[in-house]
């Protein structure tokens, strides 16, 4: 504990108050657990797109599954990592409503993913796009990235490394586009969802021992 | 640098110069509304440093404190007020120009 000064020193009062949101939205380990079951998930539903025959009732169910029950599982992990915090750790970390999502800012991002989404398009209608390899290697060195600048903490950029590192490996691996998605995607679930529930673990332990 | 822009530091808000202050107004400036275990946790101030600092800061018009419940949870909910914005903002402005 400290006593009337910032624990991270920074200069723009926006950038400490974003590190410090940042720290304490990763403090308990629910959002870490919710990327673990995303990521199982996506590599689960791959995975039955590659090995059940096309045309299969099953196989049907898992496509049908990818495209709605993805989305509605990663929309719905945000809720219910709401009402967790809310039913049983609201005494112990706190309450806080964010503001309102900054629609100009989604706007933005929103924009970026489908130029870049239309690009990719593009390119393989055109056939230049490049071996699958490169996409294994480009997801984990994208997702490492992304890893590491969203959690600001060590251990996220511990995850975005080995990430970076096993999408390196799996590209020049001689493991098809799915087959290698679904190993960067389960090794990175795993990941997520032990550490996830290690710091889980940790926080409740923390907080029970100094009684808040 | 202008020396008209380095004599303007001497006149930032005090209040949330402090830097507990300005942690605080800094992260209520980022939320919506947040209540004081969250700022305790967050912030790392103790609780007694935390309920001065906000104190201040209520008497300065630059927070808005109101006690209420969530369920059967009290809590003593902390906004910034329109002013504490537009202070924040002008002190933003200060320290960025003569930085």
């Amino acid at each position: 504990m400290i006593n009337s000064s910032f624990q991270d020193v920074d200069v723009n009062p926006d950038a400490a108050a974003r590190n410090l949101m940042q720290k304490a939205h990763n403090q308990d380990g629910l959002p870490e657990i919710a990327i673990g079951v995303c990521l199982l998930a996506t590599a689960g539903l791959l995975w039955a797109e590659v090995v059940l025959p096309p045309g299969s009732f099953a196989r049907k169910v898992s496509s049908l599954a990818f495209a709605f029950g993805l989305p509605t599982l990663i929309l719905g992990s945000q809720w219910a990592i709401k009402r967790l915090r809310r039913r049983y750790l609201m005494e112990r970390v706190g309450y806080v409503e964010l503001k309102p999502v900054n629609r100009k800012r989604s706007a933005v991002i929103l924009s970026f993913a489908f130029a870049v989404g239309a690009a990719v398009a593009f390119a393989a209608w055109k056939g230049a796009v490049p071996p699958a390899s490169w996409f294994v290697a480009g997801i984990g060195i994208f997702g490492g990235a992304l890893a590491g600048i969203a959690g600001k903490l060590p251990r996220f950029y511990i995850g975005g490394g080995i990430m970076a590192v096993a999408g390196i490996v799996l590209g020049l691996s001689r493991f098809s586009l799915d087959t290698g998605q679904v190993i960067l995607y389960g090794i990175m679930g795993l990941l997520s969802l032990v550490s996830g529930f290690v710091v889980l673990l940790l926080f409740i332990r923390k907080r029970d021992e100094v009684g808040e | 640098m202008s020396s008209a822009k380095i004599q303007r530091l001497a006149q930032v808000d005090r209040v949330i110069h402090e830097p507990a202050r300005l942690m605080i107004v800094a992260l209520l400036a980022a939320v919506a509304e947040a209540d004081f275990q969250y700022l305790h946790q967050t912030t790392g101030l103790t609780k007694g440093n935390l309920s001065v600092h906000l104190s201040k800061l209520e008497e300065a018009g630059y927070v808005e404190i109101v006690k209420g419940f969530k369920g059967k949870y009290t809590l003593t909910i902390c906004r910034l007020t329109e002013e504490g914005k537009r202070v924040l903002e002008a002190y933003r402005k200060v320290i960025k120009g003569a930085l």
